[in-house]
Order: structure tokens, then sequence, then C-alpha cells
């Protein structure tokens, strides 16, 4: 447990529920900042539906461009919400308890924006009902052998699990709220809370709910991005086409997503008091799994590396030989330093206990993993199998923009949710004070 | 336990401590009178033993919607796979590996929408009703002991909780 545990329960209340009072005009400006930015992204957006898919970088043979990176790179952002939330849950780690909330939060909007790049990329949006199962006059179904078809349901089932995930844990806190409200924000969170009481009817359902939506959840976020590892292992792409792909991706994922945690954590505790309740103890926790995410990637980069040597498939061996040297070697060299060396200064203990460091490194793992993806998409398939058919890509201004408003959408969401929801679960809190974590049976 | 006695009053004893809680939910064992509802701002495992109460069914309802799921994603996927009969890189028509994928995800989406069902169905939620017996204090540093009594008990329920540490408050 954390330092956190020499609070109260009025000291949880009042530091969470502070938060919750009407924001400065600074918030209100950063919120029009983001504004910006999300009517830029769906400006550019807007532009490639009028004008046709060609507004992008893409071309042949680099078919997907940055709205696969950003959708895989959303994707697997969202990934260490469901570890903080689900899976350290499972195993009793209670460091996670003050940055669950914050944490499946950003699960749900990483999510809910990974789902619209697909969307983006069809072009014909209006088509989008294509990739559903439902009976048409043309007798057309979906392949469901194919993994972009995989892609569709897992994807949908993420959003779904883990929305009812983070509605189910925010019971007891809007219901806390709604007992210190007045007036219309008293009756938004009565029905919001749908009339919880913390009777011992309710609780005793609710633990036993909650643990199956963790023990549900865990297995899904692996599956999840194994799915979407299978849309590039299961082609025969060189640099694609591979075993490890699952794991590898797998812990990607969760590599980048605790870097988003602290990316997030840092400022949101400075700016709304949570000294007291993230501690510096728990912060670190979360740079040690870093190093352990880290070292995983780092060993699956070198193993891809001998796995093209040891194949003695030359298309497989020039394909990371170009990779390192070739023309994204720039882009390369980012993704391995930024994903598996630079968070090996977190064995530093000056390091992990130092806020600066720790914000500066999250911001270059989260640079890092984007770059992985690029490095992974592009790259393979910008020289694979015949030179006759290589050919380069860099994003147009339009995909650049559309960027812009996904990551602007993304914070304006978590910006929006610090100011008028509960951001640390006051339950869990005052659970964490008594039994040292969980809610558990 | 549930479902009380006919009744005039609802007392309730607020306690500031968890464990003087659920040792005066111990004690009342020996008192005629009824605990309606036990309310803490956050689940407590001595209040549930104290109280007895038994384990959720909630688990399998869940599994019910798993098994549903299960069957529903795999059939789906035979279905139209046998409807749409399109043979890709020479794969089968039904090639059952792929299916899993689809069963798995199906199996975790009826689960868990189930196991919220059944969480707003056993919990009887929504319950804006329940709002009528409760104080506020009990979402936040405070738990509270709801006793159903006649009108001449009223006063030997107020004394007992305050014998016990905590505060009375009468819900008429």
């Amino acid at each position: 447990m954390s330092d956190s545990s020499q609070l109260t329960y009025a000291e949880i209340d009042r530091t969470v529920l502070d938060t919750l009072r009407p924001p400065s005009g600074g918030y209100w400006l950063v919120i029009m900042v983001l504004i910006l930015g999300v009517l830029v992204g769906a400006s550019c957006w807007a532009y490639q539906i009028f004008v046709g898919i060609g507004a992008g970088g893409q071309n042949i043979p680099v078919a997907w461009g940055t709205y696969l990176i950003n959708f895989v790179f959303w994707v697997g952002i969202a990934h260490s919400g469901t570890l903080i939330s689900a899976i350290l849950y499972l195993m009793r780690a209670g460091w996670r308890n003050p940055i669950a909330r914050a944490a499946e939060t950003m699960t749900v909007f990483a999510v809910s924006i990974a789902g619209l790049f697909p969307f983006i990329h069809l072009g014909r949006v209006w088509l989008v009902y294509y990739m559903l199962p439902y009976p048409n006059q043309r007798l057309l179904w979906p392949n469901f052998q194919s993994p972009l078809v995989f892609d569709v349901v897992a994807i949908s089932t993420y959003l779904t699990v883990s929305s009812l995930f983070w509605y189910t844990g925010l019971l007891p806190d809007l219901a806390a709220v709604r007992d210190r409200a007045t007036g219309l924000r008293q009756k938004i969170f009565t029905i919001l809370s749908l009339g919880w009481t913390g009777k011992h009817e309710q609780w005793r359902h609710y633990t036993r709910g909650y643990l199956f939506f963790a023990a549900l959840a865990t297995p899904l976020v692996v599956s999840v991005h194994s799915v979407v590892s299978w849309d590039f292992a299961l082609s025969t792409v060189p640099g694609w086409h591979s075993t490890i792909f699952a794991p590898y991706f797998v812990a990607g994922a969760i590599h980048s997503g605790l870097a988003m945690v602290l990316t997030l954590m840092i400022p949101m505790r400075k700016i709304l008091r949570f000294e007291k309740i993230v501690t510096m103890k728990i912060l670190e926790a979360v740079a040690k799994t870093i190093i352990f995410t880290g070292l995983i990637v780092g060993y699956a980069y070198g193993i891809e590396y001998f796995l093209a040597w040891y194949s003695n498939n030359i298309v497989e061996q020039e394909a990371f030989r170009w990779r390192a040297v070739g023309d994204y070697s720039l882009e390369f060299w980012i993704m391995v330093v930024c994903n598996s060396i630079v968070p090996l200064l977190f064995f530093f203990k000056r390091i992990r206990t130092s806020i600066g460091w720790l914000f500066s490194i999250s911001i270059l793992v989260n640079i890092g993993m984007w770059y992985e993806r690029f490095v992974i998409i592009i790259g393979s398939v910008a020289h694979d199998f015949i030179p006759h058919a290589w050919g380069l890509y860099w994003p147009s201004g339009i995909e650049w923009g559309i960027m812009l408003g996904s990551f602007s959408l993304f914070f304006l969401l978590f910006l929006l949710f610090a100011k008028h929801l509960p951001s640390i679960s006051m339950t869990e809190m005052k659970e964490t004070l008594d039994h040292g974590g969980g809610h558990g049976d | 336990m549930e479902g009380a006695m006919a009744t005039d009053i609802s007392v309730m004893g607020l306690f500031p401590d968890e464990q003087k809680t659920a040792s005066t939910i111990e004690a009342m064992a020996g008192y005629p009178w009824k605990i309606d509802q036990v309310h803490s701002p956050f689940p407590s495992h001595r209040i549930l033993d104290a109280l007895k109460v038994k384990k959720s069914p909630l688990g399998w309802i869940t599994l019910a919607g798993g098994i549903l799921g299960f069957i529903s994603g795999f059939c789906l996927a035979i279905y139209t796979g046998l409807e749409w009969k399109l043979i890709v890189w020479g794969k089968p028509v039904l090639a059952w590996f792929p299916f899993v994928i689809v069963g798995f995800e199906f199996t975790i989406l009826f689960s868990v929408i189930a196991n919220v069902l059944g969480l707003i169905v056993l919990a009887n939620l929504p319950d804006y009703k329940g709002l009528d017996k409760y104080d506020p204090r009990c979402s936040g540093e405070y738990f509270g002991i709801v006793v159903a009594c006649d009108q001449q008990d009223q006063e030997k329920v107020v004394d007992f909780f305050k014998n016990q540490g905590g505060e009375a408050r009468v819900f008429e």
C-alpha cells in the first residue's frame, strides 16, 4: 500500500469532491484550444469525405497510413487502463486504486477514438454498416475468417465491456457526489447513480459483479490486441508474418498505455492537488512496470532480427536490414531508443522518483510507441517482396490534421471528465485504507 | 434479515467505524428487532459476515450469458459461412479455428451484458425509493444500520444505538 493509508475517509471525499468545483478561466481556455484542435480534425475528415480517400497520403504499396497507425496506437493506449483496473485488481495490487479510475476512463476514450479510425480509413464512411453481419437482399455476409472482421467483433466488445466496467465502477462515487450536491446537479447525479445507497444487498451483488468484470476483462484485453496484431501477422508480408506478434503487441500496448497514464496523472495530480492520494510511490510503481514492459518490447525487437536471420529467408532479412538503415531508419531508431533504452533509466531511483524525469520519459515512450506502429505498418509494405513494387509514404496534411484532432479529442474528453466526474475512486480508496486493496471476494 | 415484518417506523444507527458497525450488528442478535439494511461507503466483508448473507448468485447469470454468447458467436460464424460460401485462400468454408475467436469475443460480450443485467435485477436498481430511508453521510464516512421496529420500540432502539457508540436517526 502507499502513503495514502494515512488519509481519512473525510479527507478522501474532500480531496476528490473539491476537484468538481467550478473550474477557472484557464481550464476553459485549454478546453477552447482543444475544441479548436477537434474542429481541425473534423474539418480534415469532412474534406476527405468530400474529395475522397486520396486526400490522404496512402498509395500503392503503402495502403495503410496514419489512420491504421493511430488505430493501433489508441487501442494500445487503452490496454493499460484495463491492466490497471482489471488485471492488477485481480492480483490485489493496492497501489492501483488511486489511478484505476483515470486509467479506466483513459481506456474508454482511447477505444472510442481508436474505433473512429477504421471509419476514417474507409473513405466512404456511410458504407460502414457493410462490416456488420445483418440480413440483406444480396445474401452477403462478413467473412468471419478475416482478421479484419475479428477486429470489428473484438473492438466493439472491448468498447462495450470497458464502458460498462467504467460506469459500474463509478456508481458508488456518483452517489457520493449526489449526496453532496444541490439543485440541478443533484438531480442529474441522482439519475446517474440509479438511486445507489450502498445497502448491503447492493454491495453483495456489486462485489461479485465487479470481480466478474475484472475476470472477463483480463482475457478480453489480451485477445483484443492479439486480434489487432493478427491484422498484420495473418498476411504474408515480411515484417508482419510472425508468430510473436500477439504477445509483442500486447506488451507494447501496455507499455504505451502505462506511459500515457504517467503523462495524464502527473499534471492531473498537480492541478487537482492529488499529491496525498496519487503518491510518488504509485508513480514509481508505474515506472517499474514500464521497465518490465520496455524489456519485453526490447526483447521482441531483438528476436524479430534473430528470426529474420535464422529463417534464412532473403526477403525477410532484407526487410529487417532496410528497417535499420533504409529510408525509415530515423523512425526505427526513435522507436528503439524511446521504447527499450530510455525506460531503462527508471532503474535509477533518483530518476523514477523525479516528476520531471517521469513526465519526460513518459512522453518519449508515447512518441516511441507511435513510431513503432509507423515502422511496422509503413516499413513492412513499403519494402516487401519485389523491388519493382517498393515505394515510400509520408502522411499528407489532411492526415496530420486528423491526427491532431484525435489527440485533441482525447485530451478534451479527459479534461471534461476530470472536472465533472470523480477522477479517483473514493470507494476503492476507502477500501484501501481498511483492507489494503480491492473490492474483492 | 430481509423483507421485514409489519412495522411502523425505521431507525438508523450511524457509526463512523466499520468494526463498530459489525459488532453492533452482532450485538443485535439478542434483540427482537430486524435489520432492514446496512449502508456503507464501501463494500465491507466484516459487515457482510456479521449479517451472515449468502454469496450472490450473480455468477450463474454471468455464466449463462457466457455460454449463450459462445454458442451465438460460433453459430453466427457457421451460419454466415454456409449462407455465403466464399472460399478465400483455399480455406474451408467452415474453418473452426477462426470461428473460436468469434465465439470467444461473443462469450465475453454476452457474459458482461448478463453480468450487468443480473446486477441491475438482483440489486434492484434503479432504486430511487431507497433514498427515503437513507442518510447521505453513508456515502461518505458513516455506516448506517436501518432497523424496522414498532412505534413503542423506537426509544429502545435509539438507546441501543447510542449505547453502542453511534447516533440514531428516525424515519417515520
